[in-house]
């Protein structure tokens, strides 16, 4: 796998290398993220990649010069959770590719499901966005205990780090393997009969003890699965003869030697508190994803330095006495405690929107900063790419953007993209639609 | 069983056709409900009704005495909002859709109002009664004598009766056969037409009643004179609607009480809200409404097995602090109001209920009022019913000790006269809801 | 009841009847430019409002420091505070009213007025081509339900079209066997035919009670005709009485309704998310409805995946009369940066931008002489944000009602504290009041009065 990953993009930089993605940007602020930002500063990109940036850069002869005087240049942002090329409309179940059948399907790779002709790829790209998590599994909602007449999906498949330029999902990869997502089961009071038909009270309601039963009984079931996967992985390590290869458990053998986290999706207290144990207990690395709040979990997070992907912070507070800005105070809670976060969307339809996310939270608490280490640097380490975006620094891919103020405003203008080094068209099904019927007299 | 039963008991009371000519309690204390407590006093029953009552009565030489002392006499205690005795499908939740129409098939789903959908204005629940209902006599063991019971079904559900708790046939029973037309607001529910929601059940009510008022108008209109006239078209659903012109409405939350209150006016008809457990919430709306209100005596409480990690909301908190101060506060504004048991499984509990209410703050005389002469009053029996007051039905509750003490010791019922006494181990919450029979009529006193 | 009520609203109108003054803001008149100066509240109202004013003896001074007042914000299109959304099992539910179904005491009016919203149109759902009745509230939480209601709103009425409405009548799904009931209309143009037909038979019925009072006031002998609760808020519409909002998505569906409405002799007061409005921007300016949009959402269904966030801007340029909407409990708390977006998609000013948040809906809602700006005479209700309004970084500090304080940033987080104490303490209480679990079969059946 990562011997494929380095020849693959030994090709796509040779493939490259003779396109115009090689050019200095001058005369403008920028916005390394990683360092404090340097006005009036160049930055030189050579065949995709970030060659050198600061004040005094020399340019090689006959380079492509773009200036920016009055500008800023930002690395391109990441959104850490979407659907972007999965879903197309979210009413046309035929136009989803998330939610597959089935309880533990970690061998589903969402990246090859990825449309990159999806009218939202341009639309998302166009507001900074250069790069998304998709999840196969789709949505920050926890696992209500069923989907698509699918009981208990729980390992739901490979989320994938993507390029939002490409002709192809295998150009888009930036790693095809970010994370195996898990949704936590939760305690279900409602039968999943009842909640499929969307009929509450028309079916009787488990007692707690009930629900609470099956819930311990379907995390032993998740601990099954581990258990298997562990003895396929021996096998395989032993070179068990006769061992029938396995793509589920195959599939789990990264995450079982930690080099792939486990991306839980667990968005209240005691699912928080039991995906982290659950963690501990087999041993693995985990990412913690849709928090709706942090319960009692925030010390324990910490400790064991688990990074968190945040979903929307303009979202409703989880319940009638949660004070009224608690989930756009959650990403400041979050880094008073030391924790390392990311912001996702959770989405397709408002993937564009992850900026003013993160600008939401610094309004309640979060240092600005930060709110803009979360959609670029913060995410790239947190999935393991921090040596290739994520900043604007030497030897990096060279994902900018060039804006003509903060990115994380709403009115803000993203004047230029470039992903890989490769100027990104920024126009849209949105521009475009907005052209041909300005036009109409 | 049950059929073999009851006619054992017919057979009883065709052997023991004559009652004591008189019965007198002597030496008791008195609760009159009507005048002051009498502290040593007699009451004489007679031929059902209540021949005399005070300090200083003579007892008939003919009369049975029961000795009173340590005892205390109240009137008996009315549920003023029930479905004892009635057992019938037609009227309790669960049974088939009926047609408006008679005759007519009972319509699946309901197009419009036009379609008289969840109504059966016109079953009268005096029609209805079931003497084998063995809630009957577990009510009467908590020291109830009478109740008005209502159909439950729909959106007008039909007419309410006042009953009393005891008799050999139904038509003993009766009190009142109609005292008003109970109305909830519930909806067809998933896939069964109009309405479906809450605003599609208030906009029927409201279609109901002018279309109710049209066809009084143009009924009498008719009577008057029908030459030249298309004669008006029979609807039973508004007949029942204009013979039940009392009507109930659910007001349970600050929200709806506020808002049934407002209905109400628009209606222009007699109105009794009942729920009203966010009563305390409202205390100067229902003051200045000045509508009688029935008190769900069922206060709420946690759920038992819920989620120990779900905690609920403040709100919900503070209702199942404050609800059972109502009773008090709005006896303070000087709203009328009755209590109602619905919902309370074993009816031991019902007294316990109005303990708690007590411990909010409700006087002892007010607690007896909400379960005696208020609902005779607001339903407008109090000439009959609700006190001790000579030439009123003979409906008591003899205690040892007082009704309202922890453990109440009811140690006699009597109603239309008639002596009824609780039978061993009715009283303890376990056994009152689940004993099929005895503690039946006593003919006798030794 | 009704005067004891307005008793109520008066004592709560003196209660704020306080003359006081902001100072040193940056005051968004939405009338007259955005300038730093002062503005003067007196008996609810606004006074005055300038770079200079004369402070009344005795008012209460607040200095805003600099931060941003402006008139409070008005959500065109909302379903909080509402026990009902739709009435789904008929094709036209107009007898159905959002008015009978208030809920005054919603977490979501507090959390709508801590972003801003101080008015908002309360609709009906969206399953019916004609739904049902609509009103228009204050946002003045913790009063009654008919305190809410903003004091000669004009009565509205919601149609939909596209989608919702015809997806009630599209093919039976099976639902535990039973197969779920099919409505007419399936179709955009069964949505037509609904429409077109209720105005036939509220116009018959319009004429038959006029032909009734005719005879009955010549003293003939006739039988009073039915009232049809359903046809009335129709016949309201014919007569100009009651305003038509419209939920529509695409093009030929909305220019479909502003011909039916054309035909009946009516005009449609607004149109609501109207997605690809932008199409027929012409059509609906001509017809003179006002355009009540999303910023940016899209694609979450076939009829959406035109959308685009610079409808709003084209409406705007094409001489649309647009406001921005929530129709989310969400939203509704953020409609300010909403309004961030159309300046961004499709460069309208910042005035033209926070104008469809304000101005522009109390336009639509025919309510501009009282609200949706900063001028002397209408209502004193005005929020008061830290930062510019339009960027993410704002937060609202103050919000007035009726010159009456709703909501105070610094109040909420100094009463977080005491609230969960408070509840903390109930807890305990119940806890503490649990019956204890004991077998209790001994109690004596005819014994004395217990201790």
């Amino acid at each position: 796998m990562k011997k494929f990953f380095v020849s693959f993009t030994l090709a796509a930089s040779l493939a490259f290398a003779a396109a115009n993605d090689t050019f200095l940007v001058r005369n403008i602020t920028v916005h390394p993220v990683t360092g404090p930002k340097l006005d009036n500063a160049s930055v030189l990109v050579v065949d995709g990649k970030i060659s050198e940036v600061g004040a005094k850069v020399t340019a090689p002869k006959g380079v492509k010069i773009i200036e920016g005087k009055g500008l800023h240049i930002y690395p391109g942002m990441i959104n850490s959770a979407t659907e972007v090329g999965m879903s197309e409309i979210g009413s046309i179940r035929e136009t989803s590719d998330t939610g597959e059948l089935g309880e533990f399907n970690p061998q589903l790779r969402s990246s090859i499901a990825v449309n990159p002709s999806s009218e939202h790829i341009p639309v998302t790209r166009a507001n900074g966005i250069t790069a998304v998590i998709t999840l196969p599994g789709g949505g920050s909602t926890e696992n209500r205990g069923f989907a698509f007449g699918a009981l208990n999906p729980v390992i739901v498949g490979q989320s994938a780090l993507m390029h939002l330029d490409g002709w192809t999902w295998e150009e888009m990869e930036l790693k095809r393997t970010a994370a195996i997502q898990m949704k936590f089961p939760t305690i279900q009071m409602l039968s999943p009969r009842a909640m499929m038909m969307d009929l509450p009270g028309a079916f009787p309601r488990n007692t707690f003890a009930e629900a609470k039963k099956s819930y311990d009984r379907r995390i032993q079931a998740m601990h099954e699965f581990f258990e298997q996967a562990r003895r396929y992985q021996k096998g395989k390590e032993s070179k068990q003869p006769g061992l029938r290869r396995d793509l589920k458990f195959e599939a789990m053998i990264p995450v079982l030697e930690g080099k792939t986290p486990l991306m839980i999706v667990a968005t209240r207290n005691r699912t928080i508190r039991d995906a982290i144990e659950f963690g501990q207990k087999e041993k693995i690395k985990i990412i913690l994803a849709g928090l709706e709040q942090l319960g009692d979990n925030a010390a324990k997070i910490k400790e064991l330095n688990i990074p968190v992907i945040l979903g929307e912070t303009l979202t409703l507070p989880s319940s009638e006495d949660d004070p009224y800005d608690s989930t756009a105070a959650l990403p400041g809670l979050l880094h008073k405690a030391g924790i390392k976060f990311a912001f996702g969307t959770f989405d397709t339809q408002f993937a564009r929107n992850l900026p003013y996310q993160a600008a939401t939270a610094v309004a309640y608490g979060l240092p600005y900063e930060e709110a803009l280490k979360s959609v670029t640097i913060n995410a790239a380490e947190i999935w393991g790419v921090a040596d290739q975006i994520g900043s604007i620094e030497k030897g990096k891919w060279a994902d900018l953007i060039i804006t003509d103020g903060d990115p994380l405003e709403t009115n803000t203008q993203i004047k230029q993209m470039f992903i890989k080094g490769k100027a990104v068209d920024l126009s849209s099904r949105h521009t475009k639609l907005f052209e041909k019927y300005m036009s109409r007299q | 069983m049950q059929k073999i039963l009851s006619l054992l008991l017919l057979g009883c009371g065709l052997l023991l056709a004559q009652p004591p000519s008189g019965i007198a309690i002597r030496n008791a204390r008195i609760v009159t409900g009507s005048g002051p407590i009498l502290q040593k006093g007699t009451v004489v029953l007679r031929n059902g009704l209540i021949d005399a009552v005070g300090e200083n009565v003579t007892i008939p030489t003919d009369a049975w005495v029961i000795n009173g002392e340590g005892m205390t006499v109240y009137p008996g205690l009315i549920d003023a909002l029930s479905t004892i005795g009635i057992t019938d499908a037609a009227a309790t939740p669960g049974s088939a859709r009926p047609a408006a129409t008679p005759g007519a098939p009972a319509a699946t789903v309901s197009r419009g109002p036009e379609d008289r959908p969840l109504t059966t204005s016109w079953l009268k629940a005096a029609d209805l009664i079931n003497t084998t209902d063995r809630r009957i006599e577990s009510a009467r063991n908590q020291g109830f004598t009478s109740a008005i019971t209502w159909p439950r079904r729909g959106i007008f559900a039909g007419q309410g009766a006042v009953i009393n708790l005891a008799g050999d046939k139904s038509n003993d029973m009766i009190i009142v056969p109609s005292t008003g037309q109970y109305l909830a607001l519930v909806n067809g529910g998933f896939g069964a037409g109009y309405p479906a929601s809450l605003m599609g059940s208030i906009s029927y009510i409201r279609q109901i009643y002018v279309d109710a008022d049209r066809y009084a108008r143009i009924k009498k209109q008719y009577a008057d004179n029908p030459r030249g006239l298309n004669r008006p078209e029979y609807d039973r659903a508004l007949e029942g609607v204009l013979e039940s012109q009392r009507l109930l409405l659910p007001a349970n939350r600050r929200v709806e009480i506020t808002r049934m209150i407002s209905f109400s006016k628009e209606l222009k008809r007699p109105t009794v809200l009942y729920g009203l457990q966010e009563g305390y919430l409202a205390l100067d709306a229902l003051q200045a409404a000045g509508l009688p209100v029935l008190i769900n005596l069922k206060w709420p409480e946690k759920a038992r097995e819920v989620d120990p990690e779900n905690i609920e909301s403040l709100k919900v908190l503070e209702v199942r602090d404050k609800a059972a101060t109502t009773p008090a506060e709005l006896a303070k504004k000087g709203v009328k109001f009755a209590f109602y048991a619905d919902g309370i499984d074993q009816p031991a509990d019902i007294l316990k209920a109005v303990r708690k209410a007590m411990q909010a703050g409700l006087s002892e005389a007010d607690a007896l009022k909400a379960m005696t002469i208020t609902p005779a009053e607001i339903f407008g029996f109090a000439d009959r019913l609700g006190s001790i007051e000579k030439g009123k039905i003979g409906n008591l509750v003899v205690t040892k000790g007082g009704i309202f003490d922890e453990k109440p010791a009811i140690q006699h019922v009597f109603i239309d006269g008639v002596k009824y006494d609780p039978a061993p181990d009715t009283q303890t919450p376990a056994a009152a809801g689940a004993r099929a029979t005895g503690g039946g009529k006593e003919q006798e006193q030794q | 009841m009704k005067r004891f009520l307005t008793a109520l609203a008066l004592s709560a109108a003196l209660a704020s009847a306080e003359t006081f003054v902001i100072q040193n803001a940056t005051v968004w008149t939405m009338a007259k430019g955005k300038f730093t100066g002062s503005v003067v509240v007196k008996d609810g109202k606004i006074e005055q409002v300038g770079e200079k004013v004369m402070v009344p003896q005795g008012a209460k001074i607040i200095d805003a420091g600099g931060q941003h007042l402006i008139p409070g914000i008005i959500d065109a299109h909302s379903h909080i505070a509402a026990e009902a959304i739709n009435e789904g099992s008929v094709s036209v539910s107009s007898m159905a009213s959002i008015d009978d179904v208030l809920n005054p005491e919603d977490i979501a009016i507090y959390r709508a007025l801590a972003g801003g919203v101080t008015t908002a149109n309360i609709l009906h759902g969206s399953a019916n081509s004609i739904g049902g009745q609509t009103v228009i509230t204050k946002m003045r939480w913790g009063t009654d339900a008919k305190t809410m209601l903003f004091e000669g709103g004009r009565p509205g009425i919601k149609f939909a079209l596209g989608e919702n409405p015809k997806r009630a009548g599209n093919a039976a799904v099976n639902v535990g066997g039973t197969p779920r009931p099919q409505r007419y209309p399936a179709t955009r143009m069964g949505v037509e035919d609904v429409i077109r037909q209720a105005f036939i038979d509220a116009r018959e019925y319009q004429r038959t009670w006029e032909e009734y009072k005719t005879k009955a006031a010549n003293g003939e002998r006739v039988v009073e005709p039915k009232r049809d609760l359903k046809l009335e808020p129709l016949v309201e519409i014919l007569e100009g009485r009651r305003d038509v909002h419209a939920h529509c998505y695409r093009a030929d569906e909305i220019l479909m309704l502003l011909r039916v409405a054309d035909e009946f002799g009516f005009k449609i007061r607004t149109l609501q998310h109207v997605l690809e409005g932008y199409k027929v921007a012409k059509e609906i300016a001509a017809h003179g409805a006002g355009a009540s949009t999303f910023s940016d959402w899209w694609s979450y269904k076939v009829e959406a995946f035109d959308a685009i966030p610079y409808n709003a801007a084209i409406m705007h340029k094409k001489g649309v009369l647009v406001s921005l909407n929530s129709d989310s409990a969400e939203l509704m708390r953020h409609l300010n940066t909403e309004a961030a977006k159309v300046m961004k998609y499709g460069g309208v000013s910042e005035e033209d931008a926070l104008a469809m948040v304000t101005i522009n809906p109390a336009k639509q809602l025919k309510i501009e002489n009282r609200v949706g700006s900063i001028e002397p005479g209408k209502d004193a209700d005005l929020v008061l944000y830290d930062k510019n309004p339009l960027s993410n970084y704002a937060k609202v500090q103050k919000v007035w009602i009726d010159g009456k304080m709703y909501f105070e940033r610094e109040k909420d987080l100094a009463d977080r504290a005491a609230r969960e104490a408070r509840k903390k303490g109930l807890l305990e209480k119940e806890k503490a009041a649990a019956p204890v679990q004991k077998k209790d079969g001994a109690a004596p059946r005819r014994g004395g009065p217990a201790e």
